[in-house]
């Protein structure tokens, strides 16, 4: 019943329905990518700098050296999704993991993780993520590892408020005095009931992944075997006096999929807070 | 006024100062330990890329340079070598520049810093404005362009708004200049030079600003609207205080607290910013000395800019912290 209620506010949160259902339709064309383009996105198939609409064949034109945009939009899909997916998830076990420690144990262990928490937001993040990519080299891995480097601190920050207010509770104690160890009482007890507003986070930390992804490629040090969107601005930015739409139509996708992350990670909040809902 | 409860004030943010500048050491600290963490990760010493930068292979002088950088010692000593020539603003050398890391940052700080400046001062004044108007004028027209406008900034990548703002105000239209920070050959001096400038700094401002200006919009909008239920709001209309004047002088204020906390907290990130938007308007300062150096792996300019850039947001922390107290006097040090 509760979890109906839960999707039932959602749906009635316009924005984040027709959210959802936009990231839905992005993430179906990065699945079925290699279904309705099965050959290489980076093969030359026309003449280059054919606009949007010029050739019924090629409806997004083709680039500088005439690629397929739509087959290269689509391709980008998968490589910005699982992106932004994996570095979410790395912040997450990250956050989660530092968050909990911390709330649960507290004293000086919470201190130290909230002092190194500090220092990951007084370095500027995309610098760090910079230097990690150029140190450590411009591979997919890297990059997600240094992008969840820097995007974990919200995520350790509301883990920690939420064990704060769980850990003295009385099924907490009744665990506790039943014997259960502090790490069944963390992962077992606390955890699930702390996580539903971490994975609200998660979303919005995806979003912000996907930004950070984005510009790591415009600068070109991303991951040379991938076509991210990023890159593909970047890619077009030579060209912007002929054939400005190079660069416009993979920006648009970043766009329109980060507006939509965080209008369907603004729903999720909403409804799992109605108290909030009107603000 | 009273002088003395204006001299316990100064006090107070004296007392702040002190245990904020304590504070900042471990941080500082911190950033060093994980620069030199990262140096140890680099594939290949220090050494190689040096030599092969500049191509030396003459065994002596490679054996000499082993010697003066230390990389025989155990590497915590290293790790204090390095601390304490960080603590003598020593950053190593930069051989592309072919001058000391602090130098090559030092010449490309200012325009990073104008860059940045004008982008928060807009960011602030646009977000608190809009912010302030939708709150006003909740659940109308202008509540909703405001929120639409600010889900576009928030989620448009800046370098992308950039090159769009390019081809549409200075390709098509010709109203700007494509990039840099001054016209070559110069525009004459005096007067005319600095307009010359801040033809220049429009469309990478508003390129790293608006982004924030969403932000701020947003986070403004609902701290108004919080503040205009709490008690003291209703005490200052009751006491026949007009709608107006409420909202200005006792509503504003208080609901400024949260924006001013993530002013804070995001001046990492406008630094980060400039990296990027620097790239696209080929804008003279640290990030396109960043880009540069991280294009030809120049690991000392990117670890010296990585250390200064902590810097500058723990002393914007600060400010910030300073300027919470004069807005919020109950705020005392914590």
């Amino acid at each position: 019943m509760e979890r109906f209620a839960f999707l039932g506010r959602f749906a009635r949160n316009r924005g984040a329905l027709a959210g959802a259902l936009v990231i839905l339709g992005v993430a179906m064309a990065a699945i079925l990518a290699p279904l309705f383009f099965p050959t290489d996105p980076l093969r030359i198939v026309a003449q280059p700098e054919l606009w949007p609409g010029e050739d019924p064949a090629y409806p997004l034109g083709t680039d500088s050296l005439g690629r397929d945009m739509l087959a290269m939009l689509v391709h980008g899909a998968r490589a910005t999704l699982l992106i932004g997916l994996f570095a979410s998830a790395v912040a997450t076990t990250i956050g989660v993991g530092v968050g909990a420690i911390a709330g649960y144990f507290g004293g000086w262990v919470d201190e130290i993780s909230m002092r190194s928490s500090e220092l990951f937001q007084t370095i500027p993040n995309l610098i760090f993520v910079l230097t990690i990519v150029v140190i450590l080299g411009s591979t997919l891995q890297n990059i997600v590892i240094a992008i969840g480097i820097v995007s974990w601190t919200p995520i350790a920050r509301l883990t920690r408020a939420e064990f704060l207010a769980l850990r003295d509770r009385e099924f907490v104690q009744a665990c506790r005095s039943m014997g259960m160890g502090d790490l069944g009482i963390i992962l077992g007890e606390i955890l699930p009931n702390a996580l539903p507003p971490v994975i609200v986070l998660s979303s919005l930390v995806v979003a912000g992944a996907i930004l950070f992804e984005s510009a790591v490629s415009f600068l070109g040090l991303g991951d040379p075997n991938v076509a991210s969107w990023g890159r593909l601005v970047g890619d077009g930015r030579e060209l912007i006096r002929s054939s400005w739409y190079i660069c416009a139509i993979p920006g648009v996708a970043i766009m329109v999929t980060v507006l939509c992350l965080n209008l369907v990670g603004d729903g999720l909040n909403d409804a799992l807070n109605p108290k909030l809902r009107d603000r | 006024m009273s002088g003395a409860k204006g001299s316990s004030r100064g006090r107070a943010a004296l007392r702040l100062l002190r245990r904020r500048l304590i504070q900042a050491v471990p941080l500082l600290l911190g950033v060093v330990v994980i620069n030199f963490v990262l140096i140890q990760l680099a594939p290949g010493s220090f050494l190689d890329l040096m030599t092969a930068e500049n191509q030396v292979s003459d065994p002596a002088t490679i054996e000499l340079l082993r010697k003066t950088y230390g990389l025989e010692d155990p590497v915590w000593m290293q790790l204090l070598k390095y601390i304490w020539a960080l603590m003598h603003l020593n950053f190593g050398f930069s051989y592309r520049q072919n001058m000391p890391v602090m130098q090559a940052i030092w010449i490309n700080l200012p325009a990073t810093l104008l860059l940045m400046m004008s982008s928060i001062v807009l960011a602030f004044a646009v977000g608190v404005a809009a912010g302030v108007v939708a709150s006003v004028k909740v659940r109308t027209f202008w509540d909703t362009l405001v929120s639409v406008a600010a889900m576009f900034f928030f989620a448009a990548p800046s370098f992308w708004l950039g090159i769009m703002m390019i081809v549409l105000f200075a390709v098509k239209l010709g109203w700007l200049p494509v990039g840099g920070m001054e016209t070559i050959g110069g525009a004459g001096g005096g007067l005319a030079s600095v307009l010359d400038i801040l033809r220049h700094l429009l469309m990478p401002t508003l390129a790293l600003g608006l982004f924030y200006a969403a932000t701020y919009a947003r986070v403004m909008r609902s701290s108004m609207l919080e503040v205009a239920q709490a008690d003291f709001v209703r005490t200052a209309r009751a006491k026949g205080l007009s709608r107006t004047k409420v909202t200005l002088s006792h509503v504003l204020r208080n609901a400024l607290l949260p924006v001013v906390t993530i002013l804070g907290v995001q001046m990492g990130t406008v630094l980060a910013g400039s990296v990027v938007i620097e790239s696209v308007f080929s804008w003279p300062g640290v990030g396109s000395l960043l880009f540069d150096s991280v294009s030809s792996r120049n690991y000392p300019v990117v670890l010296g800019i990585m250390v200064l850039g902590s810097l500058v947001v723990l002393a914007a922390n600060i400010a910030v912290d300073l300027v919470y107290m004069w807005l919020d006097p109950r705020i005392e040090v914590r």
